[in-house]
């Protein structure tokens, strides 16, 4: 069986470790525990992805690390926050809206979406956001922006500047599906995960239960 | 008045921690920051709080100095999904088989007021979903209390003062504190979680002081 081509930097998290182990995944999606990322050869992943709920503070010590990963020509994809001491951009929180589907379903938090990106190809425009955390008030020169909400604060934005693909969104795919309860995001995880490896997923998300209690190390 | 309990919040960088455990004239708050190599000294503590979206890694690194805690009298709330085997006999499991839309929240046992003045509704609804977050469940040890349940009569909340010579107090990744994670704006829900994180504060704080008085 074929190494996981994608490095998920892992918090801790239950649900990075969710999401990691179920055997939907597992073969595309390598747990690196954050304090152990230092230490790791990113160069034998093809993607590294930071989910919401990470470390920033240890990722700004790993900086040199990550650029160095995208100068290789790495997919980098970051969802959730950020932080400016590692990522030339700046995020600011804002109250989430996870009901507007319930109370208001024809005014969702996105409301321009750039639909010829590899990862937003063929999604409905609910699969392409249930929620968002916060938004980016400033994004490289460079940038390209794939997502607005409707204040016209960026969501979504993509650039090639650092050598690969540096991909950072405020919407929350992988610690939702790890989450499970939202039932749709197959849709968009499914999508990302052959933008960032190649091969798409398939079948539905599962649990084993014998992961859960068993030791980390 | 006695002095309020000493709490450390175990920290690992995750963004909208700060805030949430604000001191009162129940309880003050240190926050214990995840970091290698680990050197953590918690036996000043009354109370060890494990917040939502925690390092379970690390806390499997420090599980003989929340043992050692625990043997010693300290109380263990942990408020989020421990998929690494370090709270002393209770296990929580993930589980997607239930829909999040079906389940409603039921009060099993509460001998220590968790749920006193509580509306359960504020639990389970919230702008037309749900108002709490509870994920999975737990396989409680055989002495545990609990205190809440789901739909399918799974533990979600529990308290257990018989595994150690301390109390733990462990929900199903439903998050607890003084304050709400911004998963709702809904003034009923976030009374209702503050309100049981209110009342396990004071149940707390009562147990120690009777503790040292008898």
């Amino acid at each position: 069986m074929k190494n996981p081509e994608i490095a998920l930097v892992f918090n801790g998290v239950w649900s990075h470790y969710s999401f990691a182990m179920s055997p939907k995944y597992s073969s595309f999606y390598q747990l690196v525990y954050v304090h152990d990322l230092p230490a790791t050869d990113l160069s034998a992943f093809k993607s590294v992805v930071i989910p919401f709920q990470s470390n920033h503070a240890v990722l700004g010590s790993c900086r040199k690390q990550l650029y160095d990963f995208l100068a290789g020509g790495g997919k980098l994809f970051v969802e959730g926050d950020s932080s400016a001491t590692w990522l030339d951009a700046v995020w600011e929180d804002r109250p989430v809206n996870n009901y507007w589907w319930v109370t208001h379903p024809d005014q969702p938090p996105v409301t321009a979406t750039d639909f010829t990106h590899p990862v937003y190809q063929g999604l409905m425009p609910r699969h392409a956001c249930w929620h968002t955390h916060g938004a980016y008030t400033r994004v490289p020169d460079h940038a390209r922006i794939l997502q607005r909400n409707s204040a016209g604060e960026i969501i979504t934005w993509e650039t090639d500047a650092y050598g690969g693909t540096l991909l950072a969104t405020t919407l929350d795919p992988i610690v939702e599906h790890g989450v499970q309860q939202i039932t749709h995001l197959d849709h968009y995880v499914d999508r990302l995960t052959a933008w960032l490896c190649g091969a798409q997923p398939e079948g539905a998300f599962a649990i084993d239960e014998a992961d859960y209690g068993r030791s980390w190390n | 008045m006695h002095e309020p309990l000493k709490a450390a919040v175990i920290h690992n960088g995750i963004e909208g921690l700060d805030g949430l455990y604000p001191d009162s004239a129940f309880m003050v708050y240190n926050r214990i920051s995840v970091a290698y190599p680990v050197q953590l000294d918690i036996s000043q503590y009354d109370v060890l709080i494990v917040p939502n979206g925690s390092d379970h890694v690390f806390m499997e690194c420090i599980k003989d100095t929340v043992e050692a805690f625990l043997a010693a009298g300290g109380v263990l709330c942990c408020f989020d999904g421990w998929f690494t085997p370090w709270v002393p006999g209770n296990r929580w499991v993930m589980d997607n088989s239930r829909r999040t839309i079906d389940v409603r929240y039921k009060v099993v046992s509460d001998p220590y007021g968790f749920m006193k003045g509580i509306d359960i509704d504020g639990l389970n609804f919230s702008n037309g979903i749900s108002g709490w977050w509870a994920c999975g469940y737990i396989q409680p040890a055989a002495e545990a209390i609990v205190v809440l349940e789901d739909t399918w009569h799974r533990p979600l909340l529990i308290v257990d003062e018989h595994s150690t010579n301390g109390t733990m107090i462990l929900s199903a990744s439903a998050p607890l504190s003084d304050s709400t994670y911004a998963t709702t704006d809904d003034d009923a829900s976030m009374q209702a979680v503050a309100g049981i994180y209110r009342n396990i504060v004071e149940f707390m704080h009562a147990k120690k002081y009777a503790y040292e008085k008898s």
